[in-house]
């Protein structure tokens, strides 16, 4: 959001009320104006030029069902309309629009030919529901009940639980700073060569949402095991299981946590389990 | 060129190093011993204030300053720089270059002479902006009196920091003239002059005589620079950076400092390098095959795909199986392609800095396990290889796995080797299962001046229909850097674009949009006319 525009759009919008006989077409297009410069420069990071569309076609839609809501605002602007196109003094911008107005659509029409097309995209679930259990090194993990077994260390004995999360950033730092980067930010030597791209922990969005099951569930099956509407195919993210024994799982979800300040989403059903305090 | 004198430092790093200390403390005790005996023989009285002046305190920051930087440095630097600065973290021996070793006192980026400390902001902007494709990030997250309190904490990890040469002097590191075509033009002779092409090549690829066998100071091999990609340098790409770079050179590492006079050459050099490349690698997403009636000649190389860079796509380690690449040894492949009625010719360019042509490689070698370092010395055993990857067939449901697809989906995959130039085809169903293909693709290979360029021809079936978007992904492998098998640079899926051999001309749309729409308005004036007209005469 930057700030600065939307304060110049508003600041325009309010100058539009000391026009001396402002009629209600002035105010449309000052709404319309101001909008349109709101949704192309004042959002950071800029909306696609599609989805701009989309509101400025919803946006107008809008604006022409409140001027036909008001039989006097309807047919001041329908009188304006005909004068317009009727009237002697009017002649030349008429004609200016009518040779104007096509060519713009045929100019239009010459970028979307010459363009070429874009590559299809694909769209992706991010954080597709778990499945209930998961098989690592043939054990049974309940990913609904079972909790992080060396959370409950955090408060019954901190040395350890200690020696856990140090295990972690060893785990870390050796196998996972690759792509998710040295700040836990999604942004590691390879991240730039991978799409979609490394998951960003320092986000609100990722760990902080999310149980520790779930991370486990994640590290454990990485890409090859999420389902297909999550695009597994697509994913650098490697199964852990080949190469990481169970608590060193455990252990590096800890240490995402420990690192970032996030805490693990706290359980629904039993309220407690490692909600924040 | 009478009449300049061009200084070159001798390029032994043991050496040079011994040397600059030398010279350090002989400056040194010419700045602090005569300029402080005359001047206070001048001035007599002021003996205590006028010593601290002669020779400024190191500036070490306050007891918590350095705490402070200390708790930062083991959250965030210990893990690859060590717990005592000795560069040896946990994830070290996965870094080429190797972790900064704090306690040598020895730094690439500085603004001081070759041999001397680097200043406090030095070790900022190292810090701030990272050295880009290395191990070491760039930290704008922190702030600037926690990127200061991490440098008061560095300089504690050696004694030079608070002695007598704790304050260095400052290289002269003008404001860079205008670029100009002449003087880039002009750079090339000096480049040549100063033998730069020894490590860096004669195109500046990176591929030297002696590259394959430069060491930095803790005896690594360390890879000179591909002066061809701007974005990669580790101290900065700007122009003043270059000239700082080889003016005050990179400490610990092969790369020497040059005194290049007059100053313009200097900045001719800067100029040739700055004109090597583009500002930014410019990464695509797909590649276009372009349409050509006349058969494909694979042997023309690269003047067989017509002029002007291909899409450029990243290439980084293979990290997700066994056999995982944390350093591998290319960073980006070109690629171009074209088509006929029967034929398809895929080309693909990428900078290496040697070409291993001995040996053999293969998609489906086993790497051991628990062979996880990146290797230093120079005897490879493998030779370099590439592969252009597709679905075998496009499926609903999606693509297949891009580390050589899965069960469901198989991949047709299209190999070289390039020791014996060969093609050969697989059909991928997981990089544990790759089966012989049914056609090879004839290939074309050719090494040149740091840049490998490998031409795949293959008979065009139907998934290269004109106007198709075909999933592509490529994998290289670098022998010098022993990989082969699953050890290799991959890139995800990107698109290969078949144009369609006829461009539709856009007149006709454009006719026609513009037309309807005159034509819309016209009627709405007519109509707004009509009526007016018929409830006036009414």
């Amino acid at each position: 959001m930057n700030i600065l525009i939307l304060l110049a759009a508003c600041a325009g919008l309010l100058a539009l009320r000391f026009v001396p006989k402002m009629n209600i077409l002035g105010w449309l297009v000052g709404w319309w104006a101001a909008t349109f410069v709101f949704l192309r420069w004042g959002i950071n990071p800029p909306l696609p030029t599609s989805i701009q569309g989309m509101f400025l076609a919803i946006l107008t839609l809008s604006l022409l069902a409140y001027i036909s809501a008001n039989s006097a605002h309807f047919r001041f602007a329908l009188d304006r309309a005909v004068a317009f196109a009727t009237e002697k003094k009017y002649t030349v911008a008429l004609l200016v629009t009518l040779i104007l107005l096509p060519c713009l659509v045929a100019l239009r029409v010459y970028f979307d030919v010459t363009e070429g097309p874009a590559p299809p995209l694909s769209s992706r679930t991010i954080h597709p529901p778990p499945p209930v259990s998961i098989e690592v090194a043939g054990r049974t993990i309940d990913l609904v009940n079972d909790d992080n077994p060396y959370r409950a260390l955090e408060t019954e004995d901190p040395a350890a639980f200690a020696e856990h999360v140090a295990n972690g950033r060893r785990v870390y730092y050796e196998n996972c700073v690759y792509c998710h980067g040295d700040d836990m930010a999604g942004d590691g030597l390879f991240a730039h060569g991978y799409d979609p791209i490394p998951a960003n922990f320092q986000d609100a969005t990722t760990i902080a949402m999310l149980q520790e099951g779930y991370i486990f569930w994640r590290i454990a099956k990485g890409g090859p095991g999420l389902p297909s509407e999550s695009t597994p195919w697509l994913s650098a993210m490697p199964a852990w299981e080949n190469f990481l024994t169970e608590e060193e799982m455990w252990d590096v979800t800890l240490f995402l946590y420990d690192f970032t300040g996030h805490r693990p989403r706290a359980r629904e059903d039993h309220g407690g389990g490692g909600d924040g305090h | 060129m009478e009449g300049e004198t061009v200084i070159r430092n001798v390029t032994d790093i043991a050496i040079r190093v011994a040397a600059c200390r030398t010279r350090r403390a002989v400056r040194h005790f010419s700045r602090s011993g005569f300029l402080s005996c005359v001047l206070a023989a001048c001035l007599g009285v002021a003996g205590l204030p006028l010593a601290a002046w002669a020779q400024p305190a190191p500036d070490l920051g306050s007891e918590e300053q350095r705490e402070a930087g200390r708790s930062l440095y083991m959250d965030k630097c210990a893990q690859c720089h060590g717990d005592a600065g000795q560069g040896d973290g946990v994830a070290a021996p996965f870094m080429r270059p190797m972790p900064r070793d704090f306690t040598a006192g020895v730094y690439k980026v500085r603004t001081t002479p070759s041999g001397q400390l680097p200043t406090d902001d030095d070790l900022a902007r190292v810090i701030r902006d990272g050295m880009p494709y290395t191990g070491m990030p760039p930290w704008p997250q922190l702030s600037d009196d926690e990127i200061r309190n991490l440098v008061y904490y560095l300089k504690t990890f050696n004694a030079d920091f608070s002695g007598p040469y704790g304050v260095p002097d400052l290289a002269e590191i003008p404001d860079p003239p205008s670029f100009s075509e002449a003087s880039a033009e002009r750079g090339r002779a000096v480049y040549e002059e100063n033998q730069c092409f020894d490590c860096h090549g004669m195109a500046g690829r990176g591929d030297g005589s002696s590259a394959p066998t430069l060491q930095e100071q803790w005896g690594n091999h360390i890879r000179p620079a591909d002066l061809t990609k701007r974005w990669t340098f580790i101290g900065g790409a700007t122009r003043q950076d270059i000239y700082r770079t080889f003016t005050t050179g990179l400490d610990g590492s092969p790369m020497p400092s040059y005194s290049i006079t007059p100053i313009e050459d200097s900045w001719a050099l800067v100029d040739y390098v700055y004109s090597l490349s583009q500002d930014d690698p410019d990464y695509a997403t797909a590649a276009t095959a372009r349409y050509a009636a006349d058969p494909v000649d694979p042997a023309q190389g690269r003047a067989a795909f017509g002029e002007g860079r291909g899409a450029y796509f990243p290439v980084v380690g293979q990290v997700i199986e066994s056999g995982r690449s944390f350093m591998p040894g290319v960073d980006g492949v070109e690629v171009k392609a074209r088509y006929n009625a029967d034929e398809i010719a895929i080309m693909l360019a990428w900078h290496d800095m040697s070409a291993e042509t001995t040996g053999e490689n293969a998609p489906d070698m086993a790497v051991p396990p628990t062979e996880q370092v990146v290797r230093d010395t120079v005897a490879s055993v493998w030779s370099d290889a590439v592969a252009v990857q597709f679905p075998q067939e496009m499926a609903p449901e999606g693509l297949p796995y891009f580390l050589f697809g899965d069960a469901g989906q198989p991949v047709d995959l299209w190999f070289a080797d390039l020791a014996s130039g060969a093609g050969r085809s697989y059909v991928g169903r997981g990089s544990g299962n790759l089966i012989a293909g049914e056609t090879d693709p004839s290939v074309h290979a050719t090494y040149e001046d740091g840049e490998w360029t490998a031409v795949f021809a293959m008979p065009r079936d139907e998934r290269f229909a004109e106007g198709a978007f075909v999933p592509i992904a490529f994998s290289v492998w670098d022998g010098f850097n022993d990989e082969r098998g699953n050890r290799r640079g991959i890139t995800g899926w990107y698109y290969l674009y078949i144009e369609p051999s006829e461009r539709p001309s856009p007149v006709m749309p454009m006719l026609r949009a513009g037309g309807l729409t005159l034509l819309a308005l016209l009627s709405i004036v007519g109509l707004m006319r009509f009526r007016r007209r018929t409830s006036v005469s009414a």
